[in-house]
């Protein structure tokens, strides 16, 4: 049984696109990440299975059961993180922490106080006078306070300064371990990679490729600008060198392959500069997804 | 239980504030009042006014210089101005839910939203009967300087049992209201827009002779604070009509709420 199962989901605000015959299994113990750029369905895909909003066509089955039919019973077990946190005013952080706590079946008071201690959060604090880091704060503490078997992240690093993103993903890592499942939505690319098993890439609604991470890491495109006097396209031609651009004496380049080719073929050169970086997941989806 | 107590507590500021309102509007009322007492000037003012006006107001069937009849023309704007908070609050204890962006929250716990409504709406139900006490204790605190007899307090209480009915049918078309419109910054507005539109009705309907059929669309002419003097009781069968609007309102906004999308 898959934990989430996704099939030919549909939907439509209006005329306007949300998401197209999206389909994707996730399976248990899994961290599973979902990336495209903003606006490409990522948001509106989770909306649909937690069924906050209903597809125009197509089903989604949690833990094998329908998501909108048991979507009460279901969420007993999901734990949801969204992109952005809005609480209710006026109430300070252990009383939101306590309310959402009295909707679960079980005592989350020990695991409550445990994550606000891992993630350095003040509960004694209003709501209203967070920041938006803290706020986002809460929202890990109450997304992951009942132990949750699925685990349902909408850009969660926005807003975490890298100490408490390093805190987050080492929890989240743990709650894998312990079993949990984890549905990882981002648009950057990095923290899928280093986090997801498998990723499911998404684009203009649609999604264009599922595969293992390993499987991507090998497909690891590097952006390659070097500068210098004289630099022609022509120097740098060889297998695997795609997109190459010459534009006021640098040279920019895509390059797939043995890295140690590339740096023989740079160091032959007399640059001015060089970097080498990973290509945007844009750039990624411009020039090989097409 | 938990939802239900999490939005009375939330609802309490607003209750403070129209209450204040409400006594403002008890107390300034009286005081007016105790211009008009035993005043036969007035009486003969107000027989120049225009026949149709009178039965509008209230004028013909209350003598508003005696205390009874004064709470007999003060009815309406006690009716009025609850059945407006009762209004508001319904739409608003489910839109602001959007407005405020709190149901990507709310509604991602493990809560059906039929369940939702139901503790939502009956907390507005506690405030409204705040509302209503507080009104009533009111009236009566500045009714007693006039030492009214116990058939103006029994009138006062029937009164009152007739606003409750009318704060619950407008509460249930706000929850409604706010249910159904995926546009939540109009559901206030047009919840209000539905209240006043009604009570014009009810003016109408009393002015206007050949339109007299319309005082079954208006709550506000269910409950004539002259009938419920001179009867001593309520209406049974606008009970079971107001009864029947509650229901249906409910149903529409179970329905409604429970198969339409959230606005995130």
């Amino acid at each position: 049984m898959s934990i989430i199962e996704v099939n030919k989901l549909t939907k439509y605000y209006g005329k306007a696109r949300g998401i197209v015959d999206v389909s994707f299994k996730v399976e248990e113990g899994e961290i599973f990440g979902f990336i495209g750029p903003n606006g490409a369905g990522k948001s509106t895909t989770i909306r649909l299975f937690l069924s906050l909003i209903y597809p125009t066509s197509g089903d989604s089955k949690i833990f094998g059961q329908d998501a909108i039919q048991h979507g009460p019973e279901l969420r007993q077990q999901i734990g949801y993180l969204p992109s952005e946190v809005f609480y209710y005013e006026r109430m300070k952080v252990l009383e939101l922490l306590k309310y959402s706590a009295s909707f679960y079946d079980r005592d989350c008071t020990q695991r409550m106080y445990e994550l606000a201690d891992i993630m350095e959060l003040d509960l004694k604090r209003r709501i209203d006078d967070l920041s938006y880091g803290n706020k986002k704060k809460v929202g890990i503490v109450q997304g992951l306070l009942h132990q949750p078997k699925l685990i349902v992240l909408d850009e969660p690093t926005a807003g975490l300064d890298p100490l408490m993103q390093r805190n987050f993903f080492q929890l989240i890592r743990e709650e894998n371990e312990r079993g949990a499942t984890v549905f990882f939505s981002s648009h950057i690319l990095g923290e899928v990679q280093r986090m997801c098993n498998r990723v499911a890439i998404i684009k203009e609604g649609s999604v264009i490729r599922i595969e293992d991470i390993k499987t991507m890491q090998k497909d690891n495109y590097k952006k390659i600008r070097v500068m210098g006097n004289g630099l022609e396209t022509s120097r740098f031609e060889a297998d695997g060198v795609t997109n190459m651009i010459q534009e006021n004496g640098a040279v920019t380049f895509f390059y797939k392959g043995d890295i140690n080719v590339v740096t023989k073929m740079i160091s032959a050169q007399e640059l001015a500069d060089v970097t080498i970086e990973e290509p945007t997941l844009e750039e990624i989806f411009m020039h090989y997804y097409e | 239980m938990n939802i239900f107590l999490r939005e009375v507590k939330g609802n309490v500021r607003s209750l403070l504030i129209w209450g204040v309102i409400v006594l403002l509007f008890v107390t300034v009322g009286f005081a007016k009042f105790s211009a008009y007492e035993g005043n036969p000037e007035l009486l003969a003012i107000l027989d120049e006014f225009p026949p149709a006006m009178m039965e509008a107001f209230n004028f013909k069937a209350f003598n508003l210089t005696t205390i009874t009849g004064f709470y007999g023309v003060m009815f309406s704007y006690f009716a009025l101005t609850l059945s407006i908070a009762a209004a508001m609050w319904g739409s608003d204890i489910i839109s602001k839910e959007e407005r405020d962006k709190t149901v990507e929250f709310s509604l991602t716990l493990p809560v059906r939203r039929e369940k939702m409504v139901t503790a939502k709406t009956l907390a507005v139900m506690v405030n409204c009967i705040g509302l209503l006490l507080i009104t009533w204790v009111a009236i009566v605190y500045n009714a007693a300087t006039y030492s009214p007899d116990a058939a103006f307090y029994e009138f006062v209480a029937l009164g009152m049992v007739a606003i409750f009915i009318m704060q619950m049918i407008f509460l249930a078309v706000g929850v409604l209201i706010g249910c159904a419109l995926k546009e939540y910054r109009r559901a206030g507005s047009l919840a209000v827009s539905v209240l006043l539109g009604t009570y014009f009705i009810s003016i109408i309907s009393s002015m206007v002779e050949s339109l007299s059929f319309l005082k079954y669309f208006s709550p506000f002419t269910y409950f004539n604070p002259a009938t419920l003097l001179r009867d001593s009781q309520i209406d049974l069968g606008y009970v079971g009509l107001s009864a029947a609007i509650i229901a249906v309102a409910m149903i529409g906004a179970y329905v409604t709420y429970s198969k339409r999308d959230l606005y995130i």
